[in-house]
């Protein structure tokens, strides 16, 4: 049997049996089982090439005709004419992008967290949790209906808690993984409500179906916008958009491994992913998609921001994060699929490059503030110069990859609005600061730790070697909009080619945005190099100075937390008072004891009924047989 | 007479008692239905039928309204063996014969067993529950209403089929197999239950405290 | 011929008297002779309907068979019973066998 798209379900089945084997065995097996892990994310990796080499044969240039080959399912629960529950797979050219995405990026981290996570506790527990996320990320890029999108949703966000909190010693590692997996809930419940209102109507959860459907206008259109808008809210939770983001920076506490794997690379484009999967929905709704748009223009703004003056490491790439998935939001709102998913496509190899070599970093000094880091160039040069490709990458410098998604989501934009266009190069040009300054307070100037700086040294092979194959991919991905790379990897067209909305279209160079977006960038890149170079922290004490309220309002990121926890605190914690009295009053005090103390009393009273002697029972007996006879006597 | 005769004073008292009450009743009874049989209006079976339900239910009111134990137990082979008739009425007589063993020759004697391993000899009257009065009326009425749903009830049959010994043992052992092994082994096992019940050894573990 | 009635109303009124027996005795011996008597009621009963009626399969006559065998085993074990309790507390009277009341 040859393996092709029909068997994406492998894909589940592997890393998820590796779970099972390495969580539950994984102390007694040599090296505490994590080739186990290694070997079933090669072995999807392995599949998922050849997903894409039988992708490849569908595809004729002009589209993908898989002539029904790329669906799989079989009936979970089948109640006739009620209710179908299928376990289905589904591939198309967004599923083969994700694909190759999560299983190269999960293979690196996987193989980078040997040399990362050595000597740690629960050792077999962090790689048993690794394959357990694969499998539910598998099955989320794969699923072909919305239930079992939903399921996975919760599996990923699941082993995004435990491995968040993988440090539960640690108060803060404990509380970033509540808060993350909370707030994620609150979003998650938008999803279920909007596939519940879809079901209704549709009577399915297969997603094909549904866009089917809604193009047949089966649904009203105020129902329908409901119902994606509260798609769309999920989304939010799991991207990290802009009222549910604060989670994206406090999950930083989680090995870095992982956070270059579930929140830079895979798990928070989920919500890309779903909105991707129904953007032919979305783009019969303008409400919705206008939210979209506007949601991620007001991400990308504000996280780029917050960015700017973040002193962990880690925390800088989160933020820079949520700002790129904002991006990927505008490309959605706009309703260019090609753009979005190609700049996740690029996002996935930099950022998670940015992520490692991070980790790399703090691997060897175990500091994450980057105040304490300076003048590592010298001593970890690889680590310098794949985290300057990914810095640069995410800049937006050419030739990098980072440039062309970018400037892809521009262009579109700009066709859009000036309004949109100019905010988003403006945080486009903030995100140039904060990347330069980035690479140039961790490896430029003077050390400011010498201890540590003393003690660094270049990562272990097991470690390099991820970064550089990283570093590889997050130089040439950029490339696959042109037709010609297209061509060398034998698909005859570029991305844009192959991933689009209505029909395919071929990569076209705007010289005009090109210029603009070039110069935006370099602009950026400079200012970086030219505010913080030598400049050994003291022009932070500057901006302390001369704009004390923005520095202040930055560094709290926009007081989003005190806010919420002022909610939490006054409207959440009194409504839950009110229903704590209830509870206790009502419901406790009266309800449980009070029926209990009625029984009690009333068991008191007829107690006396039993008087022990066996004729008083057979009395009653006799005189139940009485009224019963009398009963049918009447009766009859 | 009586004296020479080495019996318990009871015993003497019962049979004299015994025989004149069980006497008088059944001439009484047994002359209406001769002068009713004369006169042509029963048969003979009739006579027969009547002179021992008569018997069964005053053998039966006795053995419940008895103050003395013994005398109880004795009336109760009254309709224990009036059954043995009207079984032979109805044309079982194989019934009748397992009736006639089992109660008459074991079920009495057990029951006399039990009376003389109990108190009775020291106190032979017993005293009779307080709702006495109440359950008369209790059992009138559920006699009442049974007579009265079995007259209303149409039975126009007057044509007794006897059940032949061999035709019965053929239904026993074919049809009825399987129950019948098993009312084997419920005896079985109700044999074995009743000797470990009166295992004296086993009586000590449950003797209460200040007994 | 005597007729089915006469056989029921017999069954009948052995069976109250039973009941009687066992709602007004005290004594466990004479409570359990009472529920021999009613036995032997539900016996007259069985044997009338299935000779008046059932005249090929004979499911009364069995019946009763069984009735009889079961009521011997009742007895045995009953008695057996009778007699422990007399042991253990010198008497037979029931009203006093009531540790399990409230």
């Amino acid at each position: 049997m040859s393996i092709g798209m029909q068997q994406s379900w492998l894909l589940t089945l592997i890393p998820l049996t590796s779970f099972l084997i390495v969580s539950l065995f994984g102390k007694k097996l040599p090296r505490q089982g994590d080739w186990i892990v290694v070997l079933s994310g090669s072995l999807c990796f392995l599949i998922t090439l050849l997903i894409i080499g039988d992708f490849q044969s569908f595809f004729h240039g002009h589209g993908f005709e898989p002539v029904g080959n790329n669906i799989y399912n079989f009936d979970w629960i089948n109640i006739p004419n009620y209710l179908l529950i299928e376990y289905s797979t589904f591939v198309d050219a967004i599923t083969v992008v994700m694909l190759f995405v999560v299983s190269l990026v999960g293979l690196m981290v996987i193989i980078y967290s040997i040399g990362y996570m050595q000597g740690e506790q629960r050792y077999h527990w962090y790689f048993s949790l690794l394959a357990f996320f694969l499998a539910a990320m598998f099955t989320l890029i794969t699923t072909g209906n919305l239930l079992q999108l939903y399921l996975a949703w919760e599996g990923v966000g699941l082993g995004s808690y435990l491995l968040i909190g993988f440090y539960w010693e640690k108060q803060s590692a404990a509380e970033a993984a509540k808060k993350a997996f909370i707030t994620t809930r609150i979003g998650d419940v938008g999803l279920l409500i909007g596939i519940i209102m879809l079901w209704r109507v549709a009577g399915t959860f297969d997603i094909q179906t549904i866009i089917q459907l809604a193009q047949e206008s089966t649904f009203s259109d105020g129902y329908l916008t409901t119902a994606m808008i509260f798609l769309f809210f999920g989304a939010v939770g799991k991207s990290a958009q802009f009222p549910l983001h604060v989670w994206l920076p406090d999950a930083m506490e989680g090995p870095t491994p992982v956070s270059a794997l579930i929140h830079a690379a895979t798990m928070v484009v989920a919500g890309v992913y779903l909105v991707s999967r129904m953007l032919p929905i979305y783009t019969l709704l303008p409400i919705a998609q206008n939210l979209i748009l506007i949601t991620g223009l007001i991400t990308a703004l504000l996280a780029a921001t917050m960015g700017l003056l973040a002193q962990d490491i880690k925390k800088v790439l989160a933020y820079s994060t949520v700002s790129q998935l904002g991006y990927m939001f505008v490309a959605l709102g706009v309703g260019s699929l090609t753009a979005a998913m190609f700049h996740l496509f690029t996002h996935a190899f930099f950022k998670a490059l940015l992520f490692l070599g991070s980790g790399s970093v703090i691997h060897a000094t175990h500091k994450q503030d980057i105040s304490q880091l300076g003048g590592l160039k010298n001593k970890m040069p690889i680590t310098f110069v794949t985290f300057s490709i990914g810095a640069l990458s995410l800049a937006g410098i050419p030739p990098l990859s980072g440039f062309w998604s970018k400037d892809e989501i521009l262009l579109y934009t700009s066709e859009f609005g000036a309004i949109f266009y100019g905010l988003l190069l403006f945080a486009a040009l903030l995100t140039a600061i904060y990347s330069t300054r980035l690479v140039i307070l961790t490896f430029f100037g003077t050390p400011k730790d010498q201890e540590a700086n003393d003690h660094a040294h270049e990562s272990p092979k097991l470690m390099s070697v991820p970064l550089l194959i990283l570093a590889f991919f997050a130089t040439v991905s950029g490339f696959f909009i042109f037709p010609f790379v297209g061509n060398l990897v034998g698909f005859d067209s570029g991305f844009s080619g192959i991933v689009y909305l209505d029909h395919p279209h071929d990569f076209h160079i705007e010289l005009s945005t090109m210029l603009v977006a070039i110069s935006v960038s370099l602009l950026g890149v400079l200012i970086g190099y030219l505010y913080w170079l030598n400049a050994d922290g003291r022009r932070a004490e500057n901006a302390k100075e001369w704009a004390p309220e923005v520095r202040n309002l930055l560094l709290n990121n926009y007081y989003f937390d005190n806010f919420y926890q002022a909610i939490i605190n006054k409207f959440i914690l009194g409504l839950a008072s009110i229903i704590a009295w209830f509870d206790d009053q009502v419901v406790n005090r009266s309800g449980i004891d009070g029926s209990a103390q009625i029984i009690n009393y009333i068991g008191f009273r007829l107690k006396f009924l039993q008087t022990g002697k066996i004729p008083n029972y057979v009395l009653m007996m006799a005189l139940g047989i009485i009224l019963f006879s009398f009963i049918m006597v009447v009766n009859y | 007479m009586f004296s020479k005769i080495p019996l318990p004073d009871q015993f003497d008292r019962l049979i004299i008692t015994g025989g004149i009450v069980t006497a008088s009743t059944t001439l009484f009874i047994l002359s209406i239905l001769l002068i009713l049989k004369f006169l042509d209006f029963i048969s003979y079976t009739e006579v027969f039928f009547w002179l021992i339900s008569t018997g069964m239910i005053i053998g039966a009111l006795a053995s419940v309204l008895l103050k003395n134990i013994v005398h109880a137990v004795f009336s109760i082979l009254a309709p224990l063996l009036g059954i043995v008739a009207i079984y032979l009425f109805l044309g079982s007589e194989f019934l009748a014969l397992a009736q006639l063993l089992i109660y008459g020759g074991g079920v009495v004697i057990l029951l006399l067993f039990a009376l003389m391993m109990t108190n009775v000899q020291d106190q032979p009257l017993v005293e009779d529950g307080s709702q006495k009065p109440f359950s008369i009326i209790i059992c009138i009425l559920i006699g009442l209403i049974l007579i009265s749903r079995l007259l209303s009830a149409d039975l126009n049959l007057s044509t007794v089929s006897s059940a032949e010994l061999s035709v019965l043992a053929g239904v026993i052992f074919t049809d009825f197999l399987i129950p019948f092994l098993l009312v084997g082994l419920l005896l079985d096992i109700a044999l074995t239950g009743a000797l470990l019940n009166g295992k004296t050894h086993n009586v000590v573990a449950t003797k209460r405290d200040g007994d | 011929m005597i007729a089915l009635e006469n056989f029921l109303i017999l069954s009948t009124i052995l069976f109250s008297i039973g009941f009687f027996g066992v709602l007004s005795r005290k004594n466990a011996i004479l409570i359990l002779i009472s529920v021999e008597l009613m036995l032997a009621a539900v016996g007259i009963n069985f044997v009338a309907f299935a000779s008046f009626f059932d005249t090929s399969q004979l499911s009364g006559h069995i019946f009763t068979l069984f009735v009889i065998a079961i009521a011997a085993a009742e007895v045995g074990l009953a008695l057996g019973i009778i007699i422990r309790l007399f042991r253990d507390r010198n008497s037979v009277n029931i009203d006093e066998a009531n540790d399990l009341k409230w």
